[in-house]
């Protein structure tokens, strides 16, 4: 192409519809990704679409090719600088974006419209690879619509019907298509593994973290996300027990909480007790590698096969959790501790930072003394929290680095972090071993989909002690603090705290639709997000084949596609038109119906006026009347418009030859020969008998 | 258009000069045996219509199988059903491409006689019986340039292409291509066609030789008589230019008619004889143009004129069925 080539449509080029479609269907793909793409796609993309949609009118002039191989390299750069790769979605799709951009500028042939559309479809792909939340499966869906509805006016080429048309034709294809896709989409087998590596999205979850720092928040601000949902094969725990454990923080500096990765001395072995509760949990993503357990689990999570406990009973997966997975474990919310605690973790869960919080060592020292047993200075720390006016708030005020003297002795507000760094604080100071739990608590339980959903808002942070004839014993400061929060959510525990909105969302019908919101998003989550290769086989199982998994399937799928295509085929098979028909054919051929015994039927390239004296002939009786009435119906049929009373008038007269007219039965007519018919309804009768 | 071309003397070893035509040609000869020639009216059955993914479709193939890659690798869900989507849209749209021809109906097929080295015109009568429009259709033959067309539902349509004519001869139309690519362009279904289109390439009107003189000259009477307008005139023509303000058809004009040249018939015996042997002298071919330019000039004046040529004579006359009859005979002469 030459330097300075212009770029106009030529007459033959597409009609206005098509191509905005076709610009509307890239500007949509762009927007699906503008939230992880580069904050300079959409800006370059819209400028694409107004540069291209100005050269439908004006005959543009395409910038130099140095110039668009210039932008090309430095937009390419643009991406590494950002990402440091090209590979991944974000990087992948902000080049995409990039590159169709520019190529939209220079789009006039055929050929060029069909990649700029093939970017979009695979940048649409781009984005359902990011974002696989139910509600985002409408925009999906539209944006499929439009693309192929772009597709087919751009397959139409010029003489493209109009876009309603186009609209319907390319609906019926797609649902035409689902069957289809539905049967692969359920058959074909999902190897598991990554054919390439892929750079880990970097983005932030809100809920736990490696670390807690309590101090450091002014407001917790709470997230409404699903953090884990779990089904029960029996009954549910009771409330109180409902503590999901997560990250367990041993180290800590005076205001933040740490873990401590590498393990201390082997985990103590647990005798349970009490109840069993198996259950299914299916963990969202998130930042950590925890998977969340009731306490405490016993044995492994199934189909984690690489997961593994640490000494302080958390579960680890190999890699942070950053896609949905589930897992089945079994937990006993009562146990004792078989072994005497290590002298390492011993020693880790006695360290407090010297000299910090210098007046809480103090108060631990003057409590422990006080206190006979360890149980009893448990006790002692806990009635100074019920005592000590403290109260429970999600907007404390900053601590400063001594952040649990100035909880205790200056603030006196504080969320389940706040006391749950005081009481193991003090538990150190008082020489009980002791460390941070974080987790979640409670939990609602979602009758639609029958499972308890835990939501980042249920995150919770408690105390473990070790008690020498108990072992670990879990202690929630938070309870003496707010009783509430333990059998109630936050919700009901802060009445007035969240203002309108709250008591809005606390209305049974929006509470009911939340959940029910909810539940649809558990089943869209459970059943189509996480559908893998363990779930066809199960599947399989169900449809009642239990070997050879592979071939059953290649068989089901082949199967499905030979009747979904012989379906196809016969849908799409000739249909003949159905020849347009009026009232006034459908007048004239009752006309002939009743006259089907008096004369041959009319032939094909007979006339109606030539039908009429063939029957005139045969019948001279009724030579007048079909005479008359065929030379009605030419005038209504070829003359000007005919009015509806004069069809109907038409009607009547047909009518008049009241029944089937037999040749040779000896019919009579009163027809008058003069009057024309039409105008003396009652001089034309002809009686059949 | 092969008639006429000389055939190949190597043709046993063609795969191996130009393998693509070979194979092509290998193809033609398979699918006319397997067909059989078409006598009008053709409705096209599904088991003759072939179809293949052109360039778009092959690369729409790629995309595909891309897309399947990149949600394997991320075992997305979402991904995978928006790529089978595509893939259920691809397959309905190779049905529908198929359907763009199956049952099509051509009613009548028609070649019209031309001029060697011009263009002539091939008319196909097509019927869509169907409910849905047929798009994106194309015919066309070897050496003419392809006509696009599209038959909305329940319609009948003349398709014209043109094709250059050969050397003077019967020229067959062996075979015509007839093809869609709609409705996305990814698969292009086509159908060949064998019909009995048959032209005859009258010789190229030329040469610079005058008129042979009339034979028989009528009285002067007669001629006198002529030009007072009485008679009938035998046929009417638009006026040209060249011709004499006497031969316009003025009573017709008075009636309201527009400017015609009236035609009468000639006295019996008075024509030009167009004789093969007054050019002698000449090549063959240079001859025969001569006696098509004299026919044509003959047809434009409104003579009467007869053609000798060797071992065949055309008796006096003019009009279209006299014209027509001459120019047959100079372009079949001695084939």
């Amino acid at each position: 192409m030459s330097a300075r080539a212009a770029i106009a449509d030529q007459p033959a080029a597409l009609p206005p519809n098509t191509v905005w479609l076709l610009l509307g269907g890239f500007l949509g793909a762009v927007l699906l990704n503008a939230h992880h793409t580069a904050l300079w796609c959409l800006p370059l993309a819209l400028g694409a679409v107004a540069w291209r949609a100005r050269g439908m009118r004006v005959p543009l002039r395409l910038p130099a090719l140095y110039l668009r191989i210039g932008v090309a390299a430095l937009l390419t750069l643009a991406v590494l600088v950002g990402y440091h790769t090209l590979n991944g979605i974000e990087a992948g799709s902000s080049l995409l974006v990039a590159m169709a951009a520019l190529k939209l500028t220079e789009t006039v042939r055929r050929r060029d419209w069909l990649i700029v559309s093939g970017a979009a479809l695979f940048l649409l792909l781009g984005a359902c690879l990011d974002g696989q939340a139910l509600w985002r499966l409408p925009l999906y869906t539209a944006e499929l619509w439009l693309l192929c509805t772009a597709l087919y006016g751009l397959g139409a080429g010029a003489d493209a019907p109009p876009t309603a048309t186009l609209l319907r034709r390319s609906a019926l294809s797609l649902a035409a298509a689902l069957p289809f896709a539905l049967l692969l989409f359920l058959f074909v087998p999902r190897l598991p593994g990554s054919f390439w590596a892929l750079p880990q999205p970097n983005e932030a979850f809100t809920g736990l973290g490696d670390e807690m720092s309590p101090g450091s928040i002014s407001q917790l601000t709470e997230s409404g996300d699903a953090a884990l949902r779990v089904r029960f094969d029996g009954a549910l725990p009771p409330a109180a027990e409902r503590y999901w454990r997560g990250p367990v923080l041993h180290v800590f500096d005076g205001y933040t909480w740490r873990r401590r990765h590498a393990d201390v001395g082997r985990a103590p072995r647990l005798q349970f007790q009490g109840p069993a509760f198996s259950y299914e949990v299916t963990l969202e993503p998130n930042e950590h590698n925890v998977l969340i357990a009731l306490e405490l689990p016993q044995g492994l999570p199934d189909r984690l096969p690489n997961a593994f406990p640490t000494f302080d009973y958390q579960l680890i997966a190999p890699a942070p959790v950053s896609r949905a997975v589930s897992y089945r474990l079994q937990s006993y919310p009562q146990h004792r501790s078989l072994d005497p605690l290590s002298p390492a973790a011993r020693r880790l869960d006695l360290q407090l930072p010297p000299e910090r919080n210098p007046r809480s060592v103090e108060l631990a020292h003057s409590l422990r003394q006080r206190a006979g047993s360890e149980a009893a200075y448990i006790h002692a720390v806990l009635d100074y929290l019920r005592r000590g006016g403290f109260s429970y708030t999600l907007e404390p005020p900053l601590l400063n680095l001594d952040s649990v003297d100035d909880l205790l002795f200056r603030t006196h507000e504080g969320f389940c972090g706040h006391y749950a760094s005081a009481f193991v604080t003090l538990m150190r100071a008082g020489g009980v071993p002791a460390r941070v739990v974080t987790g979640y608590l409670g939990g609602t339980w979602n009758r639609y989909g029958g499972y308890l959903d835990i939501s980042q808002s249920d995150a919770h942070a408690w105390a473990e002690v070790w008690l020498e004839s108990q072992g670990w014993v879990r202690v929630d400061p938070t309870a003496v603090v707010a009783p509430g929060r333990l059998t109630e959510g936050l919700d009901e525990l802060l009445p007035g705290s969240g203002g309108g909105a709250r008591r809005l969302l606390a209305a049974p019908w929006i509470a009911n639709a939340v959940q029910a919101w909810r539940g649809l998003n558990a089943w869209w989550q459970d059943e189509f997000i996480g559908f893998n290769f363990a779930k066809q086989l199960g599947l399989l199982d169900r449809l009642g084949f239990r070997n050879h998994e592979l071939q059953v399937l290649a068989l089901l799928l082949a199967a499905g596609a030979g009747i979904w295509l012989a379906l196809i085929a016969w849908g799409l098979r000739p249909r003949l038109q159905a020849r347009a028909e009026d009232g006034l054919s459908r007048t004239w051929r009752a006309l002939e119906r009743k006259l089907r015994h008096a004369a041959a039927p009319r032939a094909a390239h007979e006339c109606t006026t030539a039908y009429a004296e063939r029957v005139g002939r045969a019948h001279p009786e009724l030579s007048s009347m079909v005479t008359a009435l065929a030379r009605r119906y030419a005038r209504l049929r070829y003359g000007p418009s005919a009015s509806a009373a004069e069809l109907e008038q038409f009607r009547r007269a047909v009518r008049l030859l009241r029944a089937n007219y037999r040749a040779g039965s000896g019919s009579r007519t009163r027809a008058s020969s003069t009057a024309p018919p039409m105008k003396n309804t009652s001089s034309t009768r002809i009686d059949s008998r | 258009m092969a008639a006429n071309s000389p055939m190949r003397s190597s043709r046993q070893f063609r795969f191996l000069s130009e393998p693509r035509a070979a194979l092509a040609a290998a193809l033609a000869r398979w699918a006319r045996a397997r067909q059989g020639d078409d006598t009008p009216p053709v409705t096209l059955q599904a088991r003759r219509i072939y179809i293949l993914p052109t360039s778009a479709g092959l690369a729409a193939a790629a995309l595909l199988f891309l897309m399947l890659l990149a949600g394997m690798n991320y075992d997305n869900s979402l991904g995978l059903l928006l790529c089978f989507m595509l893939c259920g849209v691809t397959l309905v749209s190779m049905h529908e491409c198929h359907g763009m021809l199956s049952g099509l109906k051509l009613l009548r097929a028609e070649a019209e006689n031309t001029f060697a080295g011009r263009l002539g015109d091939l008319q196909l009568y097509f019927e869509n019986a169907q409910t849905r429009v047929r798009g994106g259709l194309q015919l066309r033959c070897a050496g003419c340039a392809p006509s696009r067309f599209q038959l909305p539902p329940a319609s009948t349509q003349v398709v014209r292409l043109t094709f250059q004519a050969g050397v003077r001869g019967r020229q067959r139309v062996d075979r015509l291509e007839l093809s869609s690519g709609a409705p996305l362009g990814l698969f292009r279904a086509w159908t060949w066609l064998h019909l009995p289109l048959e032209a005859v390439v009258y010789p190229a009107p030329g040469g610079t030789r005058a008129l042979p003189a009339r034979r028989g000259e009528p009285r002067n009477d007669e001629r006198r008589s002529r030009v007072s307008g009485e008679e009938e005139w035998a046929w009417l023509r638009p006026l040209q230019d060249s011709d004499p303000p006497r031969s316009v058809a003025w009573k017709a004009y008075a009636r309201g008619a527009p400017l015609l040249v009236a035609h009468y018939d000639a006295p019996a015996g008075v024509h030009r004889p167009l004789d093969f042997a007054l050019l002698q002298g000449l090549p063959l071919e240079q001859r025969l143009s001569q006696l098509t330019q004299w026919v044509l000039e003959c047809e434009r004046l409104g003579e009467t004129y007869s053609l000798q040529l060797p071992q065949r004579a055309l008796p006096p006359g003019h009009g279209i069925a006299q014209q027509r009859a001459c120019l047959e005979a100079l372009a079949l002469y001695g084939l």
